[in-house]
């Protein structure tokens, strides 16, 4: 047992000096990335309190992301801050019935980076995520919308991959964020919101989450492309939310093509040239 | 019957990487046996009166589903099977059960059509004139002998508090108040609660309310009790009458039962429409959308008000009394009144 700590703060403390090597020439927690998308969708809605009917259609997103490298464990650590808002318009397969939904999703949190080569990186870590949103369907009578409101401790995965078409750095990202344990309001199976914030009887609408309740994921595949002086970035994002909570069975799964622009970034003004020194 | 996603769960679960499956509804196709087992389903798992009217007639769902299942064939019409559901939905017995198409509606209102009127619009016109008030929803007037009409067509009409204040300070002076929700089938509780609030002086247990908290038929909440607060507003301290008949249902049968939990209240009139059960909406795959109820209210002893609520003085319009441009009723109504003010 003790040979095994002793091996681990072998290979940690080799780990964060690896790191503190690999960028001697700059402050790494000085970097700052921040990127803005809007993209556009598909998204399929089903909430059996509204209907048992799956409705499809169009949505709208954006995304605006900050991550910055921070001193923790010899600067292995980063800070990621995400805030998501999505807008949906769908109807159910007979073009009888429509809903509109939305979502505002803040994430933030930490990254472990694992360096796997000069290329190559990965980012293990852990996130905050909370949820906001709602659905309307414009044709019921006392169950018209569902509100939808949730947080999480969330695990989450990235790969980061640079590599270079001729003298262009290009750069591919993967992220994987899956929600392990939360919270989520849910109205009772049939429980009106009328007795819930008229009468006050709110016991048991907020309820205990995890993978077997509530099997989320989000994943987002983008491309940066040099472009000029600036960066392009290209994607697809994946927003997979399921929730079985007090018998009400939820879903909205969405895929979406995004595109915006990436802005790189050094706090304090340094002559190296900035996209040879960026860990992301 | 139940439509497959097979290609779909596929792709999601390649898409999610192989750790989810998906959550999904229980769908069928969109055919006349598809929307058959989605109709009979939805009521089968959301309608919360299944046992109570097995108690009351001897409701029997499943045997609703053999029944109507055999006049269910693959190349009926639209109309046809939109007249299987109709019959079967009667089977409720309940005016808050639904089923909405293109072409038509399906519903069961023998719950006032089987009785008495006991309402007529042109003899109201006489006791109202043409010289009475409105605030928002309300019509309201001072009769001849001093005694306060008033008269409310439907909940979904808003009435705020501004409303009441001023009606019932124009009001103030006479010795009683006749709030009249004949023909009234209901509208927004909280318009219901809004007006009651002004009749009681104490916070008074008015009933319970529970909701389905699953797919059985018993699959129920503990009951919650429901409370009337008083208004912090002008409220009324003098005898009032509650006009009722079979067309007062929904909002209106729940304010006749709040009502008749307060002091000083009288209801006369005929007995309530009745429709206790808070509805909610649904749909079959070919698109009809569909209404029933889904909670259930009960009154302070937890007797079930779906069939509706007594008046304490029963008395229909009299064939005489409309003959001479009377309504029975409000002249019942102004008796006690009058009665009770000596």
């Amino acid at each position: 047992m003790r040979r095994s700590i002793l091996l681990l703060a072998i290979l940690f403390t080799w780990a964060v000096s690896a790191l503190s090597q690999e960028n001697n020439s700059l402050p790494i927690n000085h970097f700052v990335t921040r990127s803005t998308l809007v993209g556009v969708g598909y998204t399929q809605i089903l909430d059996t309190y509204l209907s048992p009917a799956e409705y499809a259609g169009i949505e709208g997103r954006f995304l605006h992301e900050r991550m910055r490298m921070t001193k923790l464990f010899g600067g292995r650590v980063s800070t990621q801050s995400m805030v998501q808002s999505n807008l949906a318009y769908t109807e159910n397969r007979s073009g009888s019935g429509s809903e509109f939904a939305g979502m505002v999703n803040w994430t933030y949190g930490l990254h472990y980076h694992f360096p796997i080569n000069g290329n190559l990186r990965i980012l293990v870590g852990g996130l905050g995520d909370g949820n906001l949103g709602f659905i309307y369907n414009t044709r019921n009578s006392n169950n018209p919308a569902q509100a939808k409101a949730y947080i999480n401790l969330t695990a989450s995965a990235m790969a980061f991959y640079k590599f270079r078409i001729g003298q262009r750095p290009f750069s591919v990202r993967y992220q994987v964020n899956v929600p392990f344990i939360g919270a989520m309001f849910s109205p009772g199976y049939q429980q009106s919101y009328y007795e819930i914030f008229t009468l006050g009887n709110h016991d048991k609408v907020v309820r205990f989450t995890s993978l077997h309740n509530q099997p989320s994921m989000r994943q987002l595949l983008t491309l940066d492309i040099p472009v000029g002086g600036t960066t392009l970035r290209v994607g697809y994002l994946g927003d997979y939310q399921q929730s079985k909570v007090n018998n009400i069975r939820c879903h909205t799964y969405s895929h979406a093509f995004m595109v915006g622009f990436v802005k790189n970034f050094y706090l304090i003004k340094h002559k190296d040239p900035l996209r040879k020194q960026l860990p992301f | 019957m139940k439509h497959s996603h097979g290609l779909f769960h596929t792709l999601f679960y390649l898409l999610t990487l192989g750790l989810f499956s998906c959550i999904d509804a229980e769908t069928y196709n969109d055919s006349p046996r598809g929307n058959f087992e989605a109709l009979w389903h939805t009521i089968d798992e959301q309608y919360c009166f299944l046992d109570y009217k097995a108690q009351e007639y001897g409701l029997d769902w499943d045997e609703v589903h053999e029944r109507y299942s055999r006049d269910i064939v693959d190349n009926m019409t639209d109309k046809d099977l939109f007249n299987v559901f109709d019959r079967m939905l009667a089977e409720l017995r309940d005016g808050h059960v639904n089923l909405y198409t293109g072409f038509d509606v399906a519903r069961y209102w023998d719950w006032y059509e089987d009785y008495p009127k006991n309402f007529s619009d042109s003899i109201q016109r006489i006791y109202l004139g043409k010289d009475y008030h409105i605030a928002s929803g309300l019509k309201y007037k001072v009769l001849d002998d001093n005694i306060g009409y008033i008269y409310y067509e439907s909940f979904s009409d808003a009435v705020g508090n501004g409303n009441l204040s001023d009606m019932l300070q124009e009001l103030a002076i006479c010795k009683g108040l006749i709030i009249d929700v004949r023909n009234n089938s209901g509208g927004q509780l909280t318009n219901a609660d809004r007006i009651a609030a002004r009749f009681t002086n104490k916070k008074v247990l008015t009933g319970y309310i529970c909701h389905k908290t699953g797919p059985g038929h018993s699959d129920f909440s503990e009951p919650y009790p429901v409370y009337l607060e008083p208004s912090g507003s002008v409220r009324w301290q003098k005898p009032v009458c509650v006009l009722t008949n079979r067309s007062s249902y929904s909002a209106t049968n729940d304010f006749v039962n709040t009502m008749k939990q307060l002091e000083n209240i009288t209801i006369v009139g005929d007995r309530t429409g009745g429709g206790s059960g808070l509805p909610f909406s649904s749909e079959l795959p070919n698109g009809w959308s569909i209404r029933f109820s889904a909670s259930p209210m009960y009154d302070p002893q937890m007797n079930h008000l779906e069939f509706g609520i007594d008046p304490d003085v029963q008395v229909d319009m009299s064939a005489d009394d409309m003959r001479r441009g009377k309504d029975t009723i409000i002249e019942t109504a102004r008796r006690i009144l009058n009665e009770k003010a000596l």
